[in-house]
């Protein structure tokens, strides 16, 4: 029986849903994908942020409380919406700047925060493809912070894509977004994985905690990265889950769940798995 | 004035030609599964398709698509069965790629008449490298850059909807995904739906309307006609699906069992009730539905 604060018994993929949900403050406005980034923003509207508005690609507008939908469009996750539109719709609150923060996940990232969705290798000739954009161009784009989710392998983790799907700082040159034509004050934010969480400085990613408590190691995330990564001067352990947290998110998220996280629901989009 | 109501056979065959943009709503919900088995029925060949999360890998794996306007489709050959098909009879389709947000602008652009859209979606990506539909311009009013998607205008477009009368004003509620953008882009319209209902039930809920019957070519009704998808207001997901076959000999016989080996939808729906159990699609029909407030009208 667990005493103090925090949880005792988690893995590292519950302490990534639950360090991404924590990204979710109770005045924003979260457009989420499928898998990952639905679970962490139904964990957050569950726990902690319970008046975020969530809206999924398709053109749904949830303010109130819903279940986990096993994907990202069902009857369920329609059903008792306060608005259903469409995709041009959603992505017009984007664009024109309402939605505050965006979860996405991706095939690769880079250095400076690009993802790529697109083509592992020479796109004309691919070691590997992935499904596309879809909605991550998009939520990349026009979020004010857009946070990203996935798992952290060297293989994924880059200096820089192979192909730039969702362009975050580009090289790391200042204005680069803004010169481009993206609106000022967007792009990502953090990433988070299931070894670490990384913020921007100088909009370059920066290791910001690491998931000692479910065992990770410094010299394990390095490990998984193609770079000598920047470090923030305050580097800390990620928070773990804490007992109320845990208790919510089996319930919420674990205990809804059609397929375990990273399996593919008939017909339900995802990144892919990344080449081995 | 000729009548709209016909045969998916008909609408298709009058409506979807050979060498056709083709647009094929129902993004994820409510994608008109009974008219695409029809073109594929009809093997109604160098298709383009633009579309978001519907139903067209088996009109890639069947060889009948040239070119793909999209922007999230399995190309992973070594998972895509329908690809492997398509390399090996020469029939791989070239691959134009947006983002969600770019193919519903370029729909837009094309209902509004316009050639292109301006937009903050795509640029700066790689994605305008390889697709020459996306490019960067100078705003003229001195904003500096921003993004240009051109326009898509379907030669015909398929969407399924809930209901529709025998003009084809048609209701279609739930997610949109491109639906309104794509089927008001398109020059040809084939609406498919649950059911045929008085004019009266139209104009009693006139917003609802997603396309006025003036612009409806055909109007088929077909029950069932977004299956294995669901449909807000009618039925959940159904088992399966048809995406599945990895292999020729299941792909064959997917094919026998929705498209060549019987004469229509109808015919398919009776098959799975007869080996599934007669309540088959019964047990898939939403359980709970809620009912809206009235929407009140008149004078």
């Amino acid at each position: 029986m667990t005493q103090g604060k925090y949880a005792t018994e988690y893995t590292a993929a519950d302490q990534m849903v639950i360090s991404a949900a924590r990204q979710i403050k109770n005045t924003d406005t979260v457009y989420v994908g499928v898998g990952l980034p639905m679970q962490a923003g139904v964990l957050a509207k569950n726990y902690h942020a319970p008046n975020c508005t969530i809206i999924i690609e398709n053109g749904i507008v949830r303010a109130s409380l819903f279940p986990l939908p096993r994907a990202t469009d069902t009857l369920g996750s329609q059903s008792f919406a306060e608005q259903l539109s469409g995709l041009f719709y959603v992505n017009c609150l984007a664009q024109a700047g309402y939605i505050t923060t965006g979860f996405m996940g991706g095939g690769q990232i880079d250095r400076w925060g690009n993802v790529n969705d697109t083509a592992v290798g020479d796109y004309r000739n691919p070691i590997h493809r992935w499904p596309g954009s879809g909605g991550g161009n998009d939520v990349m784009s026009f979020c004010g912070r857009t946070v990203v989710i996935l798992e952290q392998t060297k293989r994924r983790f880059l200096e820089k894509v192979d192909f730039n799907t969702c362009p975050g700082y580009f090289d790391g040159k200042p204005g680069q977004r803004e010169e481009i034509g993206l609106r000022p004050n967007t792009g990502p934010v953090a990433v988070i994985t299931d070894l670490a969480t990384y913020t921007f400085e100088n909009r370059e990613m920066t290791l910001k905690t690491v998931h000692t408590g479910c065992g990770v190691t410094l010299d394990q995330v390095k490990a998984e990265l193609s770079w000598d990564v920047r470090v923030a001067q305050d580097l800390k352990d990620t928070e773990p889950p804490t007992v109320d947290e845990m208790r919510v998110y089996k319930e919420k998220i674990v205990g809804a769940r059609a397929v375990p996280p990273g399996a593919r629901p008939p017909g339900a989009p995802s990144q892919g798995a990344p080449p081995r | 004035m000729p009548g709209k109501v016909m045969t998916m056979k008909e609408a298709v065959s009058q409506n979807v030609k050979s060498g056709n943009l083709l647009f094929i709503g129902g993004a994820q919900h409510g994608s008109p599964n009974a008219a695409v088995y029809e073109i594929l029925r009809q093997r109604i060949d160098h298709l383009t398709v633009v579309a978001l999360l519907a139903t067209f890998s088996t009109l890639v794996g069947e060889g009948l698509v040239d070119m793909l306007l999209t922007g999230y489709f399995q190309l992973d050959e070594k998972r895509s069965f329908a690809l492997q098909r398509a390399r090996a009879k020469g029939k791989f389709p070239i691959v134009k790629e947006y983002s969600h947000f770019g193919i519903a602008q370029a729909l837009y652009a094309g209902y509004m008449g316009v050639p292109f859209m301006p937009t903050r979606s795509q640029i700066g990506s790689d994605m305008p490298v390889y697709n020459e539909n996306i490019k960067s311009i100078t705003d003229p009013f001195g904003g500096g850059h921003v993004g240009a998607v051109k326009a898509i205008v379907p030669d015909v477009g398929i969407l399924h909807v809930q209901r529709c009368d025998a003009d084809g004003n048609a209701q279609r509620w739930g997610t949109l995904g491109v639906d309104h953008e794509g089927i008001n882009a398109s020059k040809r319209i084939i609406i498919t739906t649950e059911k045929i209902v008085d004019g009266d039930v139209i104009r009693r809920d006139p917003n609802r309307t997603i396309i006025p019957g003036f612009r409806v070519n055909a109007v088929v009704e077909q029950p069932f006609g977004a299956y294995p998808v669901h449909l807000a207001g009618c039925y959940n997901d159904g088992p399966g699906g048809f995406g599945g076959a990895q292999d020729e000999a299941t792909w064959e016989k997917n094919l026998q069992d929705t498209v060549y080996g019987v004469k229509d939808w109808n015919e398919y729906l009776e098959n799975l009730k007869k080996v599934n159990g007669a309540d088959f699609l019964e047990k898939i029909r939403i359980k709970n539905p809620a009912f809206s407030e009235p929407v009140i009208t008149g004078i």
